[in-house]
């Protein structure tokens, strides 16, 4: 019959004393940072250590009891799946909220509701084009008649330009503050942490505040373009596996991925100005992916919403800064056509009232009251009779109020005609479309921000530090804390009565 | 919770701000988005409006026109009414030649009249020149009336009556013309204005003072006030004075002054128009103005008692702000 070594079991309970030592310490850790942003609820991975009778040959025929507890290490409490699914509503909320912000901007150009703009001033030329046909051969009249149309053309004018403007912020948003400044930091800083954390694994070591950072930088990744993370493991030695991370652009689309970090590597995108079309590179260093324009391959992230705000044409795509500038263009240059043809009474001999700045084709950008108009404010032909009547003027009063086919290029009857209206038509329903659009994605960000809140709120209860459970495991580790020691003192005492008081009977 | 905490505070503080503006604006909403519908419509609305306002000051303008004419047309019945008068006493058997002159005096003096009054104008346009309204629409050449350069005789050249004819029923038809919202059309071959479709306002000169030539006695006389009463005063006051002739002057004489009356009715039919177009048009402002107020207008009750309970809410908010840190395990604890 074999014994149990006298001291084993002052280690046993050493061992117990470590243990709730470590689990106050990891609450203790956990509640000093309830309020740290990206903070892991981190918990104390222990199990209980055998005899080791298990491999002898021969089971003794006696209790055995455990060894106690062993703390194996510190973990953190995630759900890989959540994140995946709070990723993707961050990439579509970073979308959508990107849009609905430009759009906003775009609908304050043209919307008329507290202010008045050019719905406005176009029926306010054409009161005065009613004045003038009062009185057609009054030179006043006929003054105050091309002021009105000068305000036409310089509302149209603004509109433009602000239109450049709101697409010019978002470029420069986009190339120096979403992509320079954030993404490309980002990647980067996924990868130096990548490296950090392979090394720390490899030695062993639980890198929780690396991982929590990494964690953090990919959350806020995923709100500027749509990615996908994967985990691999990756074997450092026989008994050393750990997790290789990789992040990857990622097409819902085509489900095509391209590489972004890989361990320590990492690829950068940067944006090209092509006028008309703003593209989105990347300069590969490594991956699948050759270097060159992705443009195409954004599926969501505030990226994509810049994209889409920047190159939207609206025909077959989304109605962006260019949807709104072609159709203020050909706005423009319909009014000017119709107008001026019917200044023109001969028509070999053109009597334009409208002609853009600088030549060429007439835009809302550059559209402007002719030369000759500006010399003379009865240049307007108000009689094709060649008497004082006012007919010329209630043909153009008819021509602006009526009907109108709106083509594509003014110039050219056969072109795509892109809207059949009155100019008032033209315009309330330019409007009416990016209000209902900004009304459409402010229903869709609420949509999104609801679902997220939601994905975040389960994330919380699953990663957050909750003080309730942190102050029970408090008191009980206390307790266990106070068990232990008293483990000692029992042990003590039988140590005690073994040596100092046993076999001194009668002595 | 904390993060919770602050969106619903966000969220309330928007809508409290949404309803601030509304209650201080008068306005269900301050940017189309916020109802795009209600939008489209308001602006149809205010394009209406902006219209029919351009429609009142033409029916304004038109009103105060043809009371100009009419007030020009009532001096020239008056003074007409004069110079038959006159006629008739000279006409009278017992009048000698000498009273016979006095009243030639009177008729060319009444005759120059007739002149100055169809050539009157109101800031600077002429009231009767039908849509020439800068140039005098009559002018006396050779001793004879011309309208708008044409001379009235008829048919001059001979041998083209029927271009003539149409060139005098042009002339007759001749009228300034303003869009009063009958909605203007043209013809589609020739682009001519459909006549039916605006609001002609003016008379034209050509149809007060009458055309043509008349055959008295062999001898060809214009058939127009101004000739008539100059053919009437040179009859009276000639040696060879033929009471036949001069009867037969003056019962064209009257027969012409009837289109002074016909054109007063005009005139007056013309106003009544006027007068109900413009009743019409306040009628449809008030009711576009109501139907503005019920698109984009707030009730102001509602919006003020939504602005107060919503105020009521983000208030109860901010006070459980304090307890949003709801006590834990700890304060409990010994």
């Amino acid at each position: 019959m074999s014994m149990s070594p006298t001291f084993l079991a002052f280690h046993t309970a050493s061992r117990a004393l470590a243990a709730s030592q470590a689990n106050i310490d990891v609450t203790g850790n956990n509640i000093a940072n309830v309020n740290t942003k990206g903070y892991t609820r981190q918990r104390v991975d222990q199990n209980s250590i055998s005899s080791g009778g298990y491999t002898q040959k021969y089971g003794l025929p006696m209790a055995s009891p455990g060894w106690g507890v062993e703390v194996s290490g510190i973990s953190q409490s995630r759900d890989p799946f959540l994140d995946a699914r709070f990723r993707d509503q961050a990439s579509e909320k970073g979308k959508l909220d990107t849009i609905l912000s430009g759009l906003s901007d775009l609908e304050s150009i043209f919307d008329e509701a507290s202010t008045d703009g050019l719905l406005n001033e176009l029926s306010n030329f054409i009161n005065d084009l009613q004045t003038l046909s009062q009185t057609p051969s009054a030179g006043d009249i006929a003054f105050i008649t091309r002021t009105a149309a000068q305000k036409v053309t310089q509302i149209m004018n603004v509109y433009s330009n602000q239109v450049t403007q709101v697409r010019n912020q978002q470029i420069f948003d986009l190339s120096r503050v979403v992509i320079e400044n954030e993404f490309n930091t980002k990647v980067k800083g996924i990868a130096d942490l990548n490296d950090q954390i392979r090394k720390e694994q490899t030695y062993g070591n639980t890198p929780n505040e690396l991982l929590d950072k990494r964690n953090l930088l990919i959350d806020e990744l995923s709100e500027l373009a749509k990615i996908k993370v994967t985990s691999l493991p990756e074997k450092i030695t026989e008994d050393l596996t750990i997790e290789r991370l990789t992040v990857s652009l990622y097409d819902t689309a085509t489900g095509a991925s391209i590489s972004l970090v890989d361990r320590g590597l990492y690829n950068t995108l940067y944006v090209t100005d092509n006028g008309d079309r703003v593209n989105v590179g990347i300069a590969s260093s490594f991956g699948s992916a050759a270097s060159g324009d992705i443009t195409a391959h954004f599926s969501g992230g505030s990226i994509r919403g810049y994209l889409d705000l920047i190159n939207g044409k609206g025909i077959n795509e989304f109605r962006g800064a260019l949807y709104y500038r072609d159709s203020m263009d050909i706005f423009a240059s319909n009014f000017a056509k119709v107008l001026n043809d019917l200044n023109t009474v001969d028509p070999l001999n053109p009597k334009p009232l409208f002609t853009a700045s600088g030549g060429g084709a007439i835009t809302a950008e550059n559209i402007r009251i002719s030369d000759e108009w500006l010399a003379d404010a009865t240049y307007i032909t108000t009689s094709t009779y060649g008497s004082d009547g006012g007919d010329n003027i209630l043909r153009m009063i008819a021509a602006i109020d009526t009907d109108t086919s709106f083509y594509k290029d003014a110039a050219d009857p056969s072109s795509t005609v892109m809207f059949k209206g009155s100019f008032h038509d033209y315009l309330s329903g330019l409007i009416g479309e990016v209000a209902l659009d900004a009304e459409l994605y402010q229903n869709y960000t609420d949509t999104s921000a609801n679902v997220l809140n939601g994905l975040y709120a389960a994330r919380e209860s699953i990663s957050g530090v909750s003080l309730n459970e942190e102050g029970i495991s408090l008191m009980a580790y206390q307790k266990s804390y106070n068990a232990a020691m008293r483990y000692f003192t029992v042990l003590d005492e039988a140590v005690d009565a073994l040596i100092n008081r046993m076999g001194i009977a009668g002595r | 919770m904390t993060t919770q905490y602050t969106r619903s505070l966000n969220e309330l503080s928007v809508e409290l701000n949404r309803l601030n503006t509304q209650v201080a604006s008068g306005r269900k909403f301050a940017k189309s988005s916020e109802n795009t519908s209600a939008a489209i419509k308001a602006f149809q609305i205010r394009k209406d409006m902006l219209k029919t306002e351009g429609y009142q000051a033409n029916v304004a303008h038109a009103k105060a026109s043809l009371t100009d004419a009419e007030a020009a047309l009532s001096h020239i019945e008056e003074l007409m009414r004069t110079a038959s008068e006159r006629i008739l006493f000279a006409l009278n058997g017992t009048q000698s030649g000498e009273e016979r002159k006095v009243v030639t005096t009177e008729l060319r003096n009444i005759r120059d009249q007739l002149f100055q009054t169809l050539n009157s104008s109101t800031s600077g346009s002429y009231h009767f020149g039908g849509t020439n309204t800068t140039t005098r629409p009559f002018e006396i050449v050779g001793g004879k009336l011309q309208y708008n350069g044409f001379s009235l005789d008829l048919p001059l050249p001979a041998d083209t009556p029927a271009a003539n004819e149409a060139l005098f029923a042009d002339l007759e038809k001749d009228s300034m013309i303003l869009d009063i919202g009958l909605n203007t059309k043209f013809d589609s071959v020739t682009g001519k204005v459909d006549e039916s479709t605006v609001f002609g306002y003016s008379i034209a000169g050509i149809n007060i003072v009458g055309r043509g030539t008349v055959t008295i006695g062999g001898e060809e006389f214009s058939n127009n006030l101004y000739d008539l009463l100059g053919a009437l005063a040179s009859e009276l006051e000639s040696g060879s004075y033929s009471y036949d002739k001069a009867d037969a002057l003056f019962g064209h004489f009257k027969t012409a002054t009837g289109s002074i009356g016909k054109s007063i009715t005009v005139i007056g039919a013309k106003t009544s128009y006027l007068e109900f177009m413009a009743e019409r048009m306040a009628d449809r402002v008030f009711n576009m103005q109501e139907r503005q107020v019920s698109v984009e207008g707030i009730d102001p009750a509602a919006a003020i008692i939504q602005f107060e309970s919503q105020k009521f809410a983000y208030t109860a908010a901010l006070q459980m702000g304090s307890k949003i840190i709801q006590p834990s395990i700890f304060d409990f604890m010994s």
